[in-house]
């Protein structure tokens, strides 16, 4: 589904990305773990091109990205939430959540909200459907994002900390919403996020992120039981409490 | 005191008023036109200096950067004078000029003031709306390449309407800047309020009965076309400012605790 091949990136003189080789499969969750500045959201953000490598390859459903062909690609394939939201704030929640179908995919608006509404009530958020995103708590921002990445019926959801900005009371309905999704079988998560139970609960397989590099990954069983990677160990022992 | 009732039974005068109101007219009549043209001109100029980065489109950005600091640094009455000596010459039909009550010159110069006007009054808004663009987190472009929108979908569905949302305070003063601002164009032709007026005030001796020009003349006239200003400009930003008080938004009876 998600392929990179070698993928490096730098900021200036700065090497984010030091060769990336990673394949998610169709359907997996995959979690991606590492310390700030390990480089796991522009690792994250390479697969949708919101960061362009420097050299690699970036394949999704076996479609090579280019900057050219980024919009078409993430139109039909992919959604990102963002630890921002990034909801649209001049546009009401419902909006928010049709302009892309209506104005990318050309679903008629009807039907565009009626799918809208189908999702926002998934997230219990369908009162919500009229008033403006600045409105809402965080946490009903974000599950408002979800429902807007939803809203595409696209295969591949991108998460970059979703529940790192916000109150700690609000991390939970997040989480639950995104447990959920994870039950979904044709569904396939990427998810960089620090909230190791989430790990735990949801991931096929876990990569640990640091310096650019991959330096572990496995099942959720044997990050949590026995990590081999130094590195690793000392990260969740700094993690888990 | 003879003087003063004199001047102001010169305003009371129904030519005369008739001559100052349709002068009012061109007022707004081109303060529109240039902020309409402005604001369409001044858009496409800061989109073009803000997003043509790449390769032969650049050199669009270059003009766009140009154009832009040459208006915006130099003075109006400048390019009024430059635009009288060098641009072209309208040949406007008879037909349309009458509708102005011009003649055929007049209306040629004062087509050219308002050329100059536009180019001047695009500048300053293109750098306002720049200013708004830039304004806009970099989360809201992500989020719609995200989705899947191209540059240009995304700045006109997402990117403009949030910046023009943003800049209408600053909008608004220049459209008020740029009512006074048709003002400069009494230097070289006559048919706005502020031309009108300096034409009135040098002939008010045949109005006012007096033989010489009065104080009072300068006094009245003047004070009529400062009310006049006064009133087009405060109505503009009385409007604007009740259409700018924010939605009502309906509040939950009590605050939900999710």
């Amino acid at each position: 589904m998600i392929r990179l091949e070698d993928v490096h990136k730098s900021f200036g003189d700065l090497e984010v990305l030091k060769g990336i080789n990673l394949h998610v499969a169709e359907g997996e969750k995959l979690v991606i773990i590492g310390p700030s500045g390990s480089g796991k959201s522009t690792l994250i953000r390479c697969m949708n091109y919101l960061e362009e490598p420097t050299s690699g390859k970036v394949y999704i459903h076996n479609h090579l990205m280019s900057h050219k062909r980024r919009a078409f690609i993430n139109k039909i394939h992919s959604s990102m939430v963002f630890q921002q939201f990034n909801l649209y704030p001049h546009l009401t929640v419902l909006d928010n959540l049709t302009l892309a179908p209506i104005k990318l995919k050309k679903v008629p608006r009807k039907e565009a909200e009626e799918i809208a509404m189908m999702y926002l009530k998934r997230v219990g958020l369908e009162e919500k459907a009229n008033v403006y995103p600045t409105t809402l708590s965080g946490g009903q921002q974000q599950r408002i994002a979800i429902a807007r990445a939803l809203t595409m019926q696209n295969r591949v959801i991108f998460f970059d900390e979703p529940t790192s900005a916000l109150d700690p009371e609000m991390v939970q309905e997040v989480l639950d919403v995104m447990i959920e999704l994870s039950h979904e079988k044709n569904f396939t998560m990427v998810v960089v996020t620090h909230e190791m139970g989430f790990a735990r609960e949801v991931a096929d397989r876990i990569i640990f992120v640091d310096g650019g590099n991959i330096l572990e990954e496995g099942t959720p069983e044997h990050f949590f039981t026995n990590p081999t990677n130094e590195r690793t160990k000392a990260f969740l022992s700094k993690i888990i409490r | 005191m003879d003087a003063l009732t004199g001047s102001l039974k010169m305003i009371t005068n129904g030519s005369v008023i008739t001559y100052i109101l349709k002068g009012l007219g061109f007022t707004i009549g081109i303060a529109f036109f240039a902020v309409v043209l402005g604001i369409i001109i001044g858009t496409i100029l800061a989109l073009v200096r803000n997003y043509c980065n790449k390769g032969a489109a650049k050199i669009f950005k270059y003009i766009a950067i140009a154009y832009i600091e040459v208006f915006r640094n130099t003075p109006l009455m400048l390019w009024i004078f430059i635009g009288l000596v060098f641009f072209p010459s309208i040949e406007f039909p008879t037909e349309f000029t009458k509708l102005f009550e011009l003649s055929r010159t007049e209306m040629a110069v004062l087509f050219k003031a308002i050329i100059a006007l536009v180019l001047f009054t695009s500048s300053v808004i293109a750098e306002i709306v720049r200013g708004g663009l830039n304004s806009i987190s970099k989360g809201q472009f992500e989020a719609a390449y995200s989705q899947g929108f191209n540059l240009p979908q995304t700045l006109l569905f997402i990117i403009i309407p949030q910046t023009f949302k943003n800049i209408v305070p600053t909008l608004l003063s220049q459209v008020i800047t740029t009512v006074k601002d048709t003002s400069y164009i009494a230097n070289i032709a006559v048919a706005e309020l502020m031309g009108r007026t300096f034409q009135l005030i040098q002939i008010s001796p045949r109005y006012t009965g007096f033989s010489t020009q009065n104080v009072s003349d300068v006094f009245v006239l003047c004070g009529l076309a400062c009310v006049m200003y006064f009133a087009v400009n405060f109505t503009i930003s009385c409007v604007v400012r009740k259409m700018q008080k924010p939605k009502k938004i309906k509040l939950p009876a009590k605050i939900e605790e999710v």
